[in-house]
């Protein structure tokens, strides 16, 4: 199984893509830290659809692995997962087959 | 060159379909619950249930893998069962849910994943005239067709900044495998009810779905299009 390091930057690498195709400037160098969603973060709720599904889909390519990031516990979390992208690197952790 | 997937090729309208878009030269990626029965080139067949969630996604990254994106699917794949409601076991409502409604949303989900970065998808659904008729002893089909048109008319929506074009078509009666022991008296009943009181042709469905595709018809989606003159 991939390690923290090797998911997070498969992160980073969706939000840099998902950056240049919705051309966000201030997602185009992201960092662990980087708002996504909700409070200051600069994604809308169509271009986190497309982040997960983006994030989803490489998981499968890179790592054959198959998760599902908006499940029911994603929706109903108290913190939301897609806040930044070290949340969202702890979800998909919490989601790998062990 | 474009790629289409079609549900339910083994047979019917399904494989006259893909007949059809191989000839007009799209590549064509089609599955049936068996082996397929169409030898081209430019096909490729997938043997899977449309309600196997982790089939439909392997699918779609075979298909993600050898063709990279998918223009156009048709939803064809659909299963009907004539019966009064007194007498359908919940195993038949169960199983014409999975198919036709589960099938439909998951082949929409995956494919529209296929489709985000093409700027021009087009999805069509299959639904039944069945449903606007309140046709007897159709509870079930029907219900299971006006989920799919439920399911067409919000996809419309939520798909459409992803300019994915969502829409369907509910053919009248076309002699297949699925009105085969329909009484005749029924089906003559069933004809008057139209307009136009012939039984449709594959070529009836074939011109509905090339409007759909066109490039000009960017701009009409969520709509269904009931043949042969029902409304």
């Amino acid at each position: 199984m991939p390690d923290r390091t090797a998911i997070q930057s498969l992160i980073l690498e969706s939000v840099q893509m998902l950056a240049e195709d919705f051309e966000l400037e201030a997602l185009k160098a992201p960092n662990p830290q980087t708002a996504l969603y909700g409070g200051d973060g600069l994604l809308d709720s169509m271009a986190l659809v497309n982040l997960i599904a983006d994030i989803e889909e490489a998981l499968a390519e890179k790592f054959d692995v198959s998760i599902a990031l908006a499940d029911e516990k994603a929706m109903s979390a108290k913190n939301s997962p897609y806040r930044n992208v070290a949340s969202l690197t702890d979800a998909v952790i919490e989601r790998m087959p062990t | 060159m474009k790629t289409i997937v079609i549900t339910g090729t083994r047979k019917g309208i399904g494989k006259e379909m893909a007949e059809h878009y191989l000839a007009e030269g799209w590549q064509v990626v089609g599955c049936s619950r068996g082996e397929g029965s169409i030898d081209h080139a430019h096909y490729q067949h997938f043997a899977l249930d449309v309600s196997d969630e982790d089939a439909v996604i392997a699918m779609a990254r075979t298909i993600k893998a050898s063709h990279g994106k998918v223009d156009a699917l048709l939803n064809n794949a659909g299963i009907a069962s004539m019966n009064h409601a007194l007498l359908t076991p919940a195993s038949t409502v169960n199983r014409i849910l999975q198919t036709n409604v589960v099938g439909t949303f998951l082949f929409c989900r995956e494919m529209s994943k296929l489709m985000r970065r093409t700027n021009n998808g087009r999805i069509i659904n299959f639904t039944t005239v069945a449903h606007p008729l309140n046709l007897e002893g159709e509870a079930i089909y029907a219900a299971s067709k006006a989920a799919v048109e439920s399911l067409t008319r919000i996809l419309a929506r939520e798909l459409a900044e992803l300019k994915i074009t969502v829409n369907a078509i509910g053919p009248t009666p076309i002699e297949t495998d699925l009105i085969r022991g329909v009484p005749q008296e029924k089906m003559d009943a069933l004809l008057a009810r139209q307009a136009l009181g012939r039984m449709g042709e594959v070529r009836d469905v074939i011109n509905a779905v090339d409007f759909y595709l066109r490039e000009e018809s960017d701009f009409i989606t969520g709509q269904v299009l009931y043949l042969g003159g029902i409304n």
